[in-house]
């Protein structure tokens, strides 16, 4: 019986005891690292390039299919096309919430680096902190200017799960606050340290230059305030305006803000549209919207055949017979379109048969916001497509358009407005040159067509005409300038209403889908169905008005 | 907890202190079959009344104590139970077993292996014996299992042949964690944890496949017998991972008797689909009731055109075609699936060792064209009686599968391709699915681009496993009432997969090429300690006390290549090394080792007392919580005995009682957060990435308590039996990623939240209403509820969302105060006082907010097996039902959009609802008529449209055997030979959805039930079944 004893108690002890040894080191994953394993410079470079090229799903959901077809800059519902362009103009529950997933989830990124390298933190260091700090502030202006009311002051915090949604114009001084910080945290540093210190090369931003970031830090402070200026209730923005242009901003000098595209990295990294384009089906690919195509070629825009390629053109027929009632309505839009776009084509009928032939070379947008019983009309070849820049396939070893994170031309575009509206002392007209010259340069046209341009275009010249003019005309400027970059580009159509054919919506059912906006422009997205178990969610609706996309935002209100 | 510890060291103490009382005697003898004179090993030598058992060796000799008076019942699976009572002059006791079933002194095999008289047991156990799971065979041995075990929901991924099944008993009890029992081979636990997207957490509705699960990998022809223990009481002894049940496996050793035995299984089996959906057959493709304008209006036209007047027009292939109806152009894709199994096995006994080799060879050719599984399974078994005390036993089973073109299902799979076909499309035309002359891509009827022949052709989707179990056991018997053995035992598989899109793909044109492999293993060590002895006349005790050190080990790697050089051959030196994608996993380890006891002590054959205690150490939980402790106690009664109720007509009454509590830990690696660094950078800057998930040390055990109520009686000499169970389960401590507002900078915390509860019920009844000496009939029927409910989740969150679809119109949740699984999506959006709010052109909307619409879970399973045995013919039916429950179909939904679904037919030519729409506030009257196309259009995003109740009723089993004489056999050396004519699915006697097998499913995984996009039909199947022994 002792024996027995013996070996049960001396069994269980044996397993129980000496048996756990190992099980902290069996449980922790090998193949990763403790902070204190690393540098803080390796933790930038994911931060700043999955705010501007995260992997193709939210390339795809977030920027393409939502920022850059409501900028009106590109368009779907051709012929070949797997949705009418009336998607997401109709609430779609899928693609919101793929959206506003990248977008909330982002927010984990650029917090740890902010943790990583604040006073007290694992690599403290005031001057990487201030860059977490700027791109915090490039990120809340995106993700605020997309949703409206958003968890900021309470983002973030240890211990609260449910942060509250604070209002946009809290927001907006918060950002401006952080800039402010940013940049007095970095005065007259050049860079953030030394050897593993200096972020350099992991910095697809500014390259470790400090001052650099300074001045992206002024002009989007700048950018906030001019965009915050004269919305309810606000009584910053004038005094913002006046600090930012006072002190440098992005020029002629430092260019413009780009982020490189790694085009190895493969598309669940980063992501570009010719990831979209080449590896996708065939039923993804988009067309030039008519407003840019147009708004380029009316102004004779060198940028043209940058931004797009010409339309392959080709012979298109339509029979009426057995179409729909609305075929000879539908009809005459297309060809209506072909002369917005001064094409060239011959109409031949022959019976039922409507014979189109578009001669190939010509740039000609299609229509944005079209329904699907028009969409067999509209001829994929018939339309523009993007320029090979922009749909590169990656890893072809050709070069592939870089992600614009703020530019120079912005600064002083900006500045023009600050000048046509009478603040500080700036000579409008020639920063309003300078920020166009500074938008072709992003897109390699020649100094000297660029100079032609500013010469002889009506659209490069704000010196005459009223206030609202000019205001058009800059607008227009940076959102042609904001190719690629749609999230700004529909911001501006909200904050100005220009270009007005975008920001006055449609109206026809026959021809455009009306969607849940009943026409309207987008003025923000819906939240995702995540954000509703958050309490504080149903305080933020109640706050801003119905979660809805026609639910106009702060700073677009008056 | 350290109290019941104490108390259960204390119970163990005296009892191997105390000086034993009664008078016992050893009993020994041999036991043989009554048909052929074999000697039968394995046969379960119980004294009545007690815990006390033993088993008969290879010989068939036993040795076991009894006291004068006490009643020996030897059973054994697919014999007759028979029973003698020691007299004070019986020292021999041999004993001849007749064939047969037997239902009062039924021994089971419970936890720890241990054999039991069922009557003793505090806790409901299901039995099964193999002859029920390998006659009408399953690719899949659980499927088996559906129907014939009250409270188990067995659901099949639609995947095709050897795929996975979900396996429920007793409802959900963890919202992310596995809600699947563990599966034990001969006591050697057997890692079901399945490789393929339909098993994991992956919730998109584009692509799963299924390949298959550990379980899937079991030869059924080897089965003895399966119990399933029901539930945590069951199963308190064999750790966490048995809190949702157990399935206990056991094969068959070397057991026909003396010498040489032979026996040949072969079975042949014809597969077709039990239900495909139903067509229209008057309209082709277009639009609006016209003909497509061109080539590209016609390929992504649905069949809304013109009714079929055979008139030549255009076709997809750019040829004019005669319009008219293609009615059989979906179910023509299919073949007759087939599968063929054949097993050997080959047996001999000599006086002190067995030996049992079996091998199998499985062909199964699917549904799908082109799709296959091949299997080889051997199996040996080896036991050898080293010294009179001393025993070995020994397993070692070797399978190989190979599997070519598994369908992935889901809008992306293979039958996206193929249910919307256009009506007048010919399915034939479509196996022209490349025309190299016109470059590589894929020719397709649809603007999508997929061909469902090139996805089976020119794709590639292949799978492999090798998986190695097996164990060694020896066993040593100190004396009759002291044994022990020590056991290792291991379940090792090879994974390996490869796939390729080829180059012209409609969503990877460029093509695509990756293997991966997947190493998993789990070993397990364990010692056990067995002591039984009559304390005195009254009280008999069983006392067992064990260890089990458990190991388990994964490893994962993969390569993926992309854009093929020179199209046409598929391999990694072929594609863009730019593009190469490399990942593999480090050895990921986890141990678990644990103590447990547990003592039965039986009083007078009238009352019987189960404890049971176990200590887990886990290497998945930090140092602080890593040992937990649980435990259970039952106790069974026979109430007849205990009022001392004699009677003709009432023969036996039962009541059981138990508790149990069980803890239930996590996957490794889930408690240290840790930075990856990205295998390729960026611009090639070292670039470290952050979890999202943010784990926490002071993760707990989740923690499952279970009580339970059964009562059983018998009747009429045994002629009616009743068996009813009422459960209650509790789930707290929810180990779980639960969603957090992504502000916090993470989008999950990994906590333990929550709580849910499982309550419901069983009823089994059966009986023999007819018995002749020619003729008897024999019928059981059970039907099972259950009833689940999220009590609570965490503050301020009040839904865990498992999926949503695509277009945002459905979710599938747990929600809190109401289910797991509970179904939301949109409705018709009415105005306030109930009338159809309409768009301005007069169409349909939905709601933009979700509402329930049902939830996944059946309220009500079970099913009625009939035997009938005439002479030696033998007829067996099984009826099984599933009621209430429900299931989004995203495929029924597509097909009314598409208008090929005969429900298109409706509203074709046009219709002007009766609404009203909103003219800037105000509400005017619809007058504007519809089409047919934009009605269905509309309404195919309402998904309360498409949640359709699962309710039905199927003929899921019927086998007619006939057994060969032994007269007839007598003159050849076939000893018994036996055919069987067999069906599984054969028809529905009843059900609610029109489309689709409301019971299938396209994962097994918790994510992902409860909604059907494009799965494949489940197969009906009709097969013949010869088993010859020599």
């Amino acid at each position: 019986m002792k024996t027995i004893k013996t070996i049960i108690y001396s069994a269980s002890l044996f397993l129980a005891i000496s048996c756990t040894g190992d099980f902290d080191e069996i449980n922790t994953k090998q193949q990763g690292f403790e902070s204190g394993e690393l540098s803080a410079k390796f933790f930038i470079t994911e931060t700043q390039f999955n705010l501007y090229a995260p992997s193709r799903y939210a390339y795809w959901r977030a920027h393409l299919i939502h920022s850059d077809r409501f900028a009106g800059h590109v368009t779907f519902g051709h012929d070949k096309s797997w949705w009418n362009d009336g998607l997401s103009y109709s609430f779609n529950g899928g693609y919101t919430d793929a959206a506003w997933g990248w977008y909330s989830g982002y927010f984990g990124n650029v917090k740890k680096f902010l943790d990583l390298t604040k006073t007290g933190g694992e690599f403290d260091n005031q001057n990487m902190y201030a860059t977490g700090l700027i791109i915090k502030s490039l990120y809340y202006q995106m993700y605020t200017d997309t949703f409206g009311m958003i968890p900021f002051s309470e983002a973030g915090v240890a211990g609260n799960l449910t942060p509250k949604y604070d209002d946009q114009k809290d927001i907006y001084i918060g950002i401006i606050a952080d800039l402010d910080e940013a940049m007095a945290l970095i005065g007259s540093d050049t860079k953030t340290g030394d050897g593993v210190n200096d972020l350099s090369d992991n910095d697809l931003y500014c390259g470790g230059d400090l001052q650099k970031w300074k001045k992206l830090a002024n002009t989007l402070k700048l950018r906030i305030a001019m965009r915050a200026l004269g919305a309810t209730g606000e009584s910053f923005a004038t005094a913002a305006i006046n600090e930012a242009i006072a002190s440098p901003l992005l020029d002629n000098g430092t260019g413009s803000v780009t982020m490189e595209k790694d085009v190895k990295i493969g598309q669940w990294g980063s992501a570009a549209y010719g990831d979209v384009w080449t590896s996708f089906g065939a039923g993804s690919d988009w067309t030039m919207g008519a407003t840019l195509i147009n708004t380029l070629q009316n102004s004779s825009d060198p940028r043209l055949a940058s931004y797009a390629s010409p339309a392959p053109g080709g012979e298109f027929t339509f029979d009426s017979d057995g179409a729909t009632a609305d075929y000879q309505e539908q009809l005459d839009f297309i060809i209506a379109n072909l002369d917005n776009a001064n094409a060239v084509y011959t109409k031949t009928i022959s019976g039922t048969v409507t014979t189109v032939t578009v001669p190939a070379n010509q740039y000609i947008g299609q229509p944005t916001r079209l329904n699907g019983l028009i969409k067999p009309m509209v001829k994929y070849d018939m339309f523009s497509k993007p320029s090979d820049l922009v749909i590169q396939a990656t890893g072809k070893g050709a070069p592939v358009y870089s992600e614009i994170i703020l530019t120079s031309a912005e600064a002083y575009f900006l500045q023009a407005e600050a000048a046509v509206r009478g603040m500080g002392s700036g000579n409008a007209q020639s920063l309003f040159e300078s920020g166009i010259k500074e938008a072709m340069k992003l897109w390699d046209v020649s100094s000297g067509d660029a100079d032609t341009y500013v010469a002889s275009q009506a659209a490069a010249n704000i010196t005459t005409g009223t206030l609202e003019e000019k205001l058009e005309k800059i607008a227009t400027q940076r959102w042609l300038a904001s190719y690629t970059d749609g999230f700004e580009a529909w911001a501006v159509v909200r904050d100005y209403g220009y270009p007005s054919e975008l920001a006055a919506g449609v109206s026809n059912p026959k021809i455009f889908e009306l969607g849940t906006l009943n026409g309207n422009y987008p003025q923000r997205m819906r939240y995702g169905s995540g954000a509703q178990s958050n309490p504080n969610y149903a305080q933020a609706v109640s706050a801003q008005g119905a979660d809805v996309q026609g639910t106009k935002l702060w700073y677009a209100k008056n | 907890m350290k109290k019941i510890k104490i108390l259960l060291f204390t119970v163990f103490s005296l009892l191997l202190c105390t000086n034993m009382v009664g008078q016992e005697k050893s009993i020994s003898g041999t036991v043989t079959s009554k048909t052929d004179g074999a000697v039968l090993p394995g046969v379960s030598v119980v004294v009545k009344n007690s815990a006390r058992g033993t088993e008969t060796d290879f010989d068939g000799k036993y040795s076991i104590k009894a006291s004068v008076g006490d009643v020996l019942t030897f059973s054994f699976v697919g014999m007759k139970s028979s029973s003698v009572t020691i007299t004070s002059n019986s020292s021999t006791v041999n004993v001849a077993l007749e064939d047969g079933d037997n239902i009062l002194d039924e021994v089971v095999v419970t936890a720890l292996g241990i054999s039991r008289e069922k009557k003793s047991l505090g806790y409901s156990v299901a039995n099964l014996k193999g002859e029920a799971v390998s006659l009408a065979k399953e690719s899949n041995v659980v499927n088996s299992l559906a129907g014939k075990v009250a409270g188990v929901v067995i659901t099949q991924s639609a995947s095709g042949p050897a795929g996975g099944t979900r396996v429920v008993i007793r409802g959900n009890n963890s919202i992310t964690g596995n809600n699947q029992p563990l599966y034990v081979v001969d006591g050697v636990p057997v890692d079901n944890s399945g490789i393929g997207s339909a098993n994991g957490s992956n919730t998109s509705e584009y692509s799963r496949s299924d390949l298959g699960t550990g379980i899937s990998d079991i030869n059924s022809d080897d089965i003895e017998s399966i119990s399933i223990l029901k539930g945590p009481n069951a199963a308190a002894l064999y750790g966490s991972r048995a809190s949702n049940g157990v399935v206990l496996i056991t094969t068959k050793k070397g057991n026909t008797g003396r010498g040489l035995g032979i026996s040949l299984s072969s079975n042949v089996s014809m597969q077709s689909p039990l239900l495909l959906p139903k067509y229209q057959n008057q309209y082709g493709r277009g639009v609006d009731g016209a003909f497509a304008a061109d080539l590209s209006q016609l390929k992504s036209a649905g069949s809304w055109g013109p009714k079929f007047d055979g008139s030549q027009q255009l076709y997809y292939t750019g040829e004019n075609r005669a319009y008219s109806a293609q009615p059989n152009n979906v179910k023509n894709f299919f073949r007759t699936g087939s599968s063929v199994v054949n097993t050997i096995a080959i047996s001999k006994s000599t006086e002190n060792s067995s030996l049992r080799f079996s091998y199998s060879n499985s062909k199964m050719e699917g549904m799908l064209p082109n799709s296959s599984v091949k299997r080889n399974n051997f199996n040996v078994r080896a036991s050898s009686k080293i010294t009179d005390k001393f025993t070995l036993d020994t397993k070692v089973t070797y399978f190989l599968q190979g599997a070519k073109n598994r369908a992935s299902q889901g809008t992306e799979g293979v039958m996206a391709y193929l249910y919307g076909l256009g009506r007048n499309v010919d399915v034939n035309d479509l196996k022209n699915y490349q025309d190299l002359t016109q470059g590589y891509g894929v020719i397709s009827s649809t603007a999508s681009g997929g061909n469902p022949y090139w996805i089976l052709n020119q794709d590639k989707n292949e799978d492999f496993r090798k998986r190695l179990t097996g164990f060694a056991k020896a066993q040593y018997d100190f004396n009759d009432n002291f044994k022990a053995f020590v056991r290792v035992g291991t379940d090792v598989v090879d994974h390996q997969t490869e796939n390729v899109t080829a180059t012209g793909h409609h969503f990877t044109p460029e093509g695509a090429v990756g293997y991966s492999t997947f190493d998993t293993s789990e070993t397990n060590y364990d010692f056990l300690l067995m002591y039984n002895k009559n304390i005195n006349d009254d009280f008999n005790l069983t006392a067992n006390f064990g260890g089990n050190a458990l190991h388990s080990t994964s490893k994962y790697s993969s390569i993926r290549g992309f854009d093929f050089k020179i199209p046409g051959k598929h391999f990694i030196a072929n594609t863009d090394p730019e593009k190469l994608r490399v990942s593999q996993s480090e050895l990921v380890e986890k141990k678990v080792n644990s103590v447990y006891g547990s003592a039965s002590l039986a009083y007078k054959g009238m009352a019987y007392l189960d404890i049971t205690g176990r200590n887990d150490w886990s290497s998945a939980l930090a140092a602080k919580n890593r040992s937990y402790f649980y435990k259970s106690a039952s106790l069974s009664l026979l109430l007849n005995k205990v009022f001392n109720i004699e009677s003709e007509k009432i023969n036996f009454t039962k009541l059981r009682l138990s508790y149990a509590n069980v803890g239930n830990d996590t996957g490794p690696h889930q408690i240290v957060n840790l930075f990856n660094v990205a295998s390729n950078g960026y611009l090639g800057n070292v670039t470290v990435s952050s979890p999202n998930v943010k784990f926490s040390e002071s993760l707990r055990p989740e923690d499952v308590t279970s009580t339970e109520v059964g009562f059983e009686i018998k009747a009429f000499q045994n002629r009616l039996f009743a068996d009813f169970t009422y459960y209650s389960i509790n789930s707290k401590d929810l180990i779980f990623n639960v969603p957090v507002d992504p502000a916090t900078g993470f989008t999950h915390f990994r906590d333990n939240v929550g709580e849910i509860t499982n309550k419901g019920f069983e009823l089994m009844i059966g009986g023999t209403p007819i018995k002749t000496d020619d003729f008897d009939w024999s019928i059981s029927a059970n039907i099972a509820g259950n009833k689940n409910k999220l009590v609570s989740l965490i503050e301020g969150q009040d839904f865990f969302q498992f999926t949503s679809n695509n277009s945002g119109t459905i979710d599938v949740r747990a929600q809190v105060g109401e289910g797991f699984g509970d179904i939301y999506g949109t409705d018709w959006k009415r105005t306030d006082n109930g009338q159809l709010l309409l768009t301005a052109s007069g169409r349909p909307q939905a709601t933009s907010e979700r509402v329930k619409l049902g939830n996944y879970q059946p309220d009500f399973t079970g099913g009625i097996s009939n035997t009938l045995n005439y002479k030696n013919l033998s007829l067996n039916f099984l009826v099984d039902f599933r009621i209430g429950g429900q299931v989004y179909s995203g495929t029924d939904s597509a097909l009314d959009a598409g208008g090929v679904s005969t429900r298109s037919l409706e509203h074709r030519d046009g219709i002007t609802l009766d609404g009203v729409w909103d003219d800037n506030g105000t509400l005017t009257p619809n007058t504007t008529s519809i089409t047919g196309q934009q009605y269905w259009g509309a309404v195919s995003g309402i998904a309360s449209e498409y949640v359709f109740d699962q309710t039905n009723v199927r003929l899921r089993e019927v086998s007619l055997s006939y057994k060969f004489s032994s007269k007839t056999l007598s003159k050849t050396f076939i000893k018994n030979a036996s055919l069987s004519l067999t069906g599984r699915n054969l028809f529905f006697i009843y059900k609610k959805s029109e489309n689709f097998d409301p019971e299938s499913s396209y994962s097994t995984s918790n994510f992902a039930q409860g909604v059907l996009y494009y799965n494949l039909p489940t197969s009906s199947s009709i097969g013949l079944n010869l088993n010859v022994k020599f």
